[in-house]
């Protein structure tokens, strides 16, 4: 197991560095504008020179990279140009970050807690009324596009139960609507992902053999069934939760909560190219890191997995 | 079977399965008396509807099924008019249990062997904490799993075959039946493990008091171990005796062509013997014997009318119109009759 972990860590690492490298060498492929903002049409290009030297941007590609490392050591993310010209981009983030976290997780967990029982319970009433009416739901928040219920739950959620339209940091409970929004897609995913593997399990031959103990449908259900069917799940479990950080572009901008849904995005269309270059690091590592906690749950969830070889797959 | 007290009385029973909206008769009007500690063999091919003859008892039938006539009474109780998972869960486990066929697939994956009989254990015997434990400990040490503490805690992929099977073993036990159905318990596993899961089978029956059900088409398996024999061929038992009686006196054609393809009696270098034809669609009704068309010694009435139980011995009954004595004399084929005087021999010599 250990020789799992340690090898499962080793490749993570591999890809990590592997993305450091190539997020490096593609920002040295960007418009050179990206460094300077405003000021570059005004700029002569002996001024452009200088300043571009000035940032050590004209040193020797390995002088660069090393130093690039150096400053990844130390969490320095250099400083934003375009969108909060001169401030420090790991500020920036400190700022934004909690509020996509704190939206981002009671959204996660309340999709988890409506999810994961409405997927069991359809698949236990597989073809019957609840399974058709769980379909629906699934189907409609997969076909129809998020814009237009979020926005239906904007105006008529906070009309009828008098809600705030937009968030607002010193009441609570104005934070209900955009969770409940953000909540409704992934329960529609842990829901039809549930239903699919508990269905798988119906029919196993230990279930039956349960039945057969008499073991009562719920004790078999939960005893036995549920964790069987959430083990294939768990896997991309902490990634969901890790990036929830990044935010939701729409939610946020809808309610005006001042999270980082939108920090990439108006770092790319504003060539803020340090921005840039450290969201993308700092997401590609918690998916990276999120794919490796995965696999450890896993670890932790299915006893079998110790005996996992290399690339040879679950069985 | 020193004594004849009757412990399930099946009359009648029929099982009827619901597939695309047709309507299929899986069990075609079974009656049977099974008596408290005998060994009970069910023999018959693939779909001769042994198994849900077998799990109808136990509520056990897949949901499209049901049972559509008939009763079956234990214990003063009519099993067949049961239709809630509370009813049947007073019966599974502590009245009557079952072995399955696959110990590769009977335990859950995720929890340890222990607590998978230690479930049952607290379940069927209100034992809990580690008064369960122990009992549990005890179970696997009965069902000669070495090291019963340590293989407490291990999970099933950890287990050979043969020790799953052991496992799945100690667990009906530790439901503590009266009746225990073992549907092909030994199908899955090694041939040389066969033999040692039939006997810890026997020491079982013998020290719990148990009343067996063995579910197979492996007629070795049958010969080791039953007290008596059904062949069931199409839902219906068309012969059913003691185990000398079923190899050494059989009378149904199904029987002998059964006998006939033991591979023991195929003469080298011939193929070996096997049944032309199909087993019947049981979607349509099935008039006549069953086992008509694929009979060479078919009767003009086997086509046209159901025969019914000759009685050849107060424990022997056959359903074949061979047995009327308006029936021309038919004999065994020549193999199978060399078997039967062979055995007949041998049997009377012990």
């Amino acid at each position: 197991m250990l020789k799992y972990i340690g090898k499962r860590l080793l490749q993570s690492l591999l890809t990590l560095f592997i993305i450091v490298n190539v997020v490096f060498f593609l920002m040295r492929l960007m418009p050179e504008e990206g460094y300077f903002g405003e000021e570059y049409d005004k700029m002569e290009p002996a001024q452009i020179e200088a300043a571009l030297e000035a940032m050590g941007l004209r040193d020797p590609i390995p002088v660069q990279l090393v130093r690039y490392y150096h400053q990844l050591l130390h969490f320095d993310f250099g400083k934003s140009i375009t969108v909060r010209p001169k401030v420090n981009i790991s500020r920036i983030i400190q700022q934004k970050a909690p509020y996509s976290i704190r939206f981002g997780l009671a959204s996660v967990l309340l999709s988890l807690v409506v999810g994961i029982p409405m997927g069991t319970i359809m698949a236990l009433k597989k073809g019957k009324a609840a399974d058709k009416i769980g379909n629906g739901y699934i189907v409609i928040i997969n076909a129809v596009p998020a814009a237009v219920y979020y926005l239906f739950i904007q105006l008529y959620g906070s009309g009828m139960f008098n809600l705030d339209i937009l968030y607002n940091e010193r009441k609570a409970i104005s934070a209900l609507l955009p969770i409940i929004s953000m909540s409704l897609g992934g329960t529609a995913s842990y829901a039809m992902w549930t239903r699919r593997y508990v269905v798988d399990q119906l029919n196993k031959d230990y279930v039956k053999f349960a039945r057969a103990k008499g073991l009562s449908e719920r004790k078999i259900t939960f005893g036995h069934m549920l964790r069987n069917a959430l083990v294939p799940m768990a896997q991309n479990l902490p990634a969901n939760i890790l990036l929830t950080i990044s935010g939701s572009i729409y939610i946020e901008s809808l309610y005006s909560i001042p999270g980082m849904g939108n920090l990439l995005l108006s770092a790319i269309s504003r060539q803020d190219n340090p921005l840039v270059q450290a969201l993308v690091l700092i997401y590609s590592s918690l998916g990276i890191f999120g794919l490796l906690l995965g696999d450890l749950l896993m670890v932790v969830c299915d006893p079998r997995i110790k005996l996992v070889r290399g690339n040879e797959a679950l069985t | 079977m020193e004594q004849n007290e009757v412990i399930l009385s099946v009359r009648d029973l029929e099982v009827q399965f619901t597939l695309r909206g047709q309507t299929l008769t899986a069990i075609r009007g079974i009656s049977l008396d099974l008596l408290r500690g005998e060994s009970l063999a069910i023999v018959g091919e693939s779909g001769s509807g042994k198994s849900v003859f077998t799990k109808s008892f136990m509520g056990m039938l897949d949901n499209n099924g049901h049972v559509s006539g008939g009763s079956i009474l234990y214990k003063g109780q009519d099993l067949a008019k049961y239709t809630s998972s509370a009813e049947w869960r007073k019966i599974r486990g502590h009245e009557i249990a079952m072995v399955f066929q696959d110990p590769m697939t009977s335990l859950n994956p995720l929890k340890t062997v222990g607590r998978q009989i230690q479930e049952a254990v607290e379940l069927h015997q209100g034992l809990k904490g580690r008064a369960a434990r122990q009992k549990t400990i005890e179970y696997l040490t009965d069902v000669g799993i070495p090291a019963p503490e340590k293989r407490y805690r291990q999970y099933p992929h950890e287990f050979s075959g043969g020790m799953r099977q052991r496992a799945v073993i100690a667990t009906a036990m530790a439901c503590n039946p009266e009746i225990l159905i073992c549907d092909e318990p030994t199908t899955a596993l090694d041939v040389t493990i066969q033999a040692q899961i039939i006997e810890l089978l026997r020491d079982m029956q013998k020290k719990y008091h148990l009343t067996i059900i063995y579910i197979t088409h492996d007629l070795g398996v049958v010969a080791k171990v039953a007290d008596r024999v059904a062949v069931m061929y199409a839902g219906d038992i068309i012969e059913i005796g003691t185990s000398y009686e079923i190899f050494y006196h059989a009378r149904h054609p199904y029987t002998w062509a059964l006998l006939s393809s033991l591979p023991q009696l195929g003469v080298k270098g011939e193929p070996l013997f096997s049944i032309q034809g199909t087993p019947p669609n049981l979607f349509k009704a099935i008039e006549g014997d069953a086992f008509a068309p694929r009979n060479p010694y078919a009767l003009k009435i086997d086509y046209l009318i159901r025969p019914p139980y000759f009685e050849l011995s107060p424990t022997h009954k056959v359903r074949s119109w061979l047995e009327d004595p308006r029936a021309p004399e038919t004999a065994p084929p020549d193999t199978v009759q060399r078997m039967m005087a062979r055995g007949r021999e041998a049997a009377d010599r012990v």
